[in-house]
């Protein structure tokens, strides 16, 4: 099968840099999702992966051929556009069996192919219908019957489920990365709903002006942030951000509490010479509550806001000057006093410590 | 009674249509009583005016004569009906021409200027609507010249299909520049996506062209085809200078009789047959594009 390779890809729009000296590496029959905010450069990546546009510098490869200057058609990459694409003066049967008339396929497979897909994502019954007679919903899956109906060596999907209600969206994410994983298609999946990509990554390359800001698997993009963007982009509400001031006798201390970090990071601190340190945290890893919490770091601040959104709550707490999300179970959440004081009790083992000059976690900054 | 549930679109819709339909009415009364007087006259013993209706009578009198050459008593002399067979046949030759090189071009460079980068385009397309602003006429003697010029090299066994050849880039080069702007709108709102997706699916640029663009902008095409077909129909000036005098078409016949005040001798619903006829071939043909016109909606592309 595929694997692919950008080698220092850049691509410039006139003056604004889309694509800034990527370099990235997708692996044979995984699927790998670019996340990342609008105009971060996703399309843009995705586009010069299907050759529709040619980089201003660098080399894409599909395995070791340099594929930099074949045209779409030579690379065989199904695609699904952010706006569908279809073509508005055939019938979705006759957008679907496109691609395969172009390969002069014989009519009785077509004819097997095209209803196979149609089968697989629900729309049998809208074959004979124009795109204008369908949902947004249906017109997505429409493209990306389209898409796969050539069983394209590499599937490239630009948002393809953006259009669909949250029952369809969960049930088609689970199909298709069933499907992509049966067939071993190699996928690029772009979305900017970090919960889907979550769901369905091998492995995420959260993207940002164009430069990638981190790339790993769920997990890791997850649990260990690479930078400030990626730790304030993931997670919903995503994580909390302190900062603090490294004292001489090596505990940090914010807003008249202090913590003592583990060892390493005091290393790194001390190496790097830092006066301060941004501390991160997900909310799902502090507790609030009226009295500080044994073994906890737990600075104090006033009781803001309580939304509880079924089992859990988002309590917001206001900590000198930052403001601080925790998720915690609605029961307890309850029991607090908006306005009054309260400690934000954070498990020290989880938090994750900046630089504020680089933004990089200090786990990523080399000994 | 409960009034019934209709579409927001809807209400609107039928409203629009009824103001619009009412103001447009009310604009053409005057149009549509001046061609409905020609075309019952060309039917009729006499020209139809307010005072005589009731001594109207039905005839095939006044097109039989024009088919016979006789629009004015002297011209029976000159014209016989294949002389007039001919000149019909000109301007079906002229109108269809005109037509055809205005479509072709203004298509194919429409889309150069809605989709390809080259220096000077944005220039380029303000200049095609000064362009459209020249008038024809002003242009001739810089276009005859040309044809003197050009014809030369010919041999004169030739000349007349040089001269028709002539008359129709000449006519149509008129036309091209607006039409290539119309055609550019109809271009710029096919969105780029679909073009791309038809090369991802493996689809030659021919093929592209051919089978997703055209289909979409054929209410383009077809607004184009007609303009330049009434232009080539309608064509006077042009028609006059460069074809042979021997050589008319309906426009240069009817107006070559009408000259010099020959309108005294002239029998009026021969002329008012005459004049049916030359807007008849415009209508048809309008009503077999008009249903392109109107047709092709962009959707299944969002945004
Ligand atoms: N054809 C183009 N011409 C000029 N600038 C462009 C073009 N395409 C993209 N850009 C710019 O490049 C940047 C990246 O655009 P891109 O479409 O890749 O973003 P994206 O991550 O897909 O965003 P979204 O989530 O909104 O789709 C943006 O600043 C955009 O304005
Ligand atoms: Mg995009």
């Amino acid at each position: 099968m595929v694997s692919i390779r950008l080698d220092k890809v850049t691509k410039r729009f006139g003056k604004v840099v889309a694509v800034n000296n990527v370099s990235l590496e997708i692996e044979d029959g995984k699927l790998y999702v670019l996340l990342g905010p609008s105009g971060g450069g996703k399309t843009t990546t995705l586009y010069l992966i299907a050759g529709i546009y040619k980089p201003t510098s660098g080399r894409i490869y599909f395995n070791e051929k340099d594929v930099t200057d074949l045209t779409p058609a030579e690379r065989n990459v199904g695609l699904v556009f952010q706006n569908y694409a279809l073509y508005p003066h055939m019938k979705v049967y006759d957008n679907i069996a496109f691609p395969l008339r172009l390969r002069k396929e014989p009519k009785s497979k077509i004819d097997s192919k095209v209803h196979e897909v149609a089968k697989f994502l629900r729309i049998e019954n809208l074959l004979d219908r124009y795109p204008h007679q369908l949902s947004g919903g249906q017109q997505q899956r429409v493209a990306l019957a389209r898409a796969l109906v050539k069983e394209p060596s590499v599937l490239l999907l630009d948002e393809p489920l953006s259009n669909l209600d949250a029952l369809l969206r969960v049930y088609i994410r689970a199909e298709l990365k069933r499907m992509q994983q049966d067939l071993g298609i190699t996928s690029v999946y772009v979305t900017h709903d970090q919960s889907e990509a979550l769901a369905i990554a091998d492995k995420i390359v959260v993207i940002n002006k164009g430069i990638i800001q981190q790339e790993g698997t769920p997990e890791q993009i997850y649990e260990n942030p690479r930078n400030v963007f990626v730790a304030t982009f993931i997670g919903n509400p995503p994580m909390n951000i302190v900062k603090g001031t490294v004292l001489e006798d090596g505990t940090i201390e914010t807003t008249g509490s202090r913590l003592t970090p583990p060892p390493a990071v005091l290393e790194k601190i001390k190496r790097l010479k830092l006066k301060n340190i941004l501390m991160a945290f997900r909310p799902e890893n502090a507790v609030v509550s009226e009295h500080p919490m044994e073994g906890r770091f737990s600075p104090m601040g006033d009781l803001f806001e309580v939304e509880p959104l079924g089992r859990d709550a988002v309590v917001t707490v206001t900590v000198g000057e930052f403001v601080i999300k925790v998720v915690m179970p609605t029961r307890e959440a309850m029991q607090l006093r908006i306005g009054s004081k309260v400690h934000v009790n954070i498990d020290p083992s989880t938090i994750k410590y900046f630089d504020p000059n680089t933004e990089l976690n200090l786990e990523y900054i080399e000994a | 009674m409960m009034p019934e549930t209709t579409d927001v679109e809807t209400i609107n819709r039928r409203r629009m249509n009824l103001a619009l339909g009412i103001v447009v009415l009310i604009a053409s009364i005057p149009i549509l009583v001046t061609y409905f007087i020609l075309m019952a006259s060309s039917f009729a013993n006499q020209m139809i005016t307010g005072s005589m209706v009731g001594q109207l009578t039905f005839t095939l009198k006044n097109w039989i004569l024009f088919f016979e050459g006789k629009l004015t008593v002297a011209s029976a002399a000159v014209y016989s009906t294949w002389d007039i067979l001919r000149y019909i046949f000109n301007t079906f030759i002229v109108a269809f021409g005109v037509m055809l090189v205005t479509t072709a071009l203004a298509t194919m460079a429409g889309y150069a200027c809605s989709r390809m980068k080259f220096k000077g385009r944005k220039f380029l397309i303000q200049l095609l609507i000064l362009l459209h602003a020249f008038p024809g006429v002003s242009l001739i003697i810089a276009v005859y010249a040309l044809y003197i010029f050009s014809k030369g090299p010919i041999p004169s066994q030739w000349w007349t299909l040089y001269a028709f050849i002539y008359v129709i880039v000449a006519r149509a080069a008129l036309e091209i520049p607006m039409d290539i702007w119309i055609m550019k709108g109809f271009f710029d709102k096919v969105p780029w996506e679909v073009e791309w997706s038809a090369l991802i699916d493996g689809a030659s640029r021919i093929k592209v062209w051919k089978d997703i663009i055209l289909p979409l902008v054929k209410p383009g095409i077809a607004a184009v085809a007609i303009f330049s077909f009434i232009a080539g129909w309608g064509a006077l000036i042009y028609v006059l200078v460069f074809l042979p005098p021997t050589e008319k078409t309906l426009a240069t016949y009817i107006a070559g009789l009408l000259a010099g005040g020959s309108l005294e001798v002239v029998h009026l619903p021969v002329v008012a047959a005459a004049g049916t006829l030359y807007l008849l071939p415009t209508l048809i043909f309008f009503s077999f594009v008009r249903r392109y016109m109107l047709q092709t909606s962009l959707s299944g592309i969002k945004g």
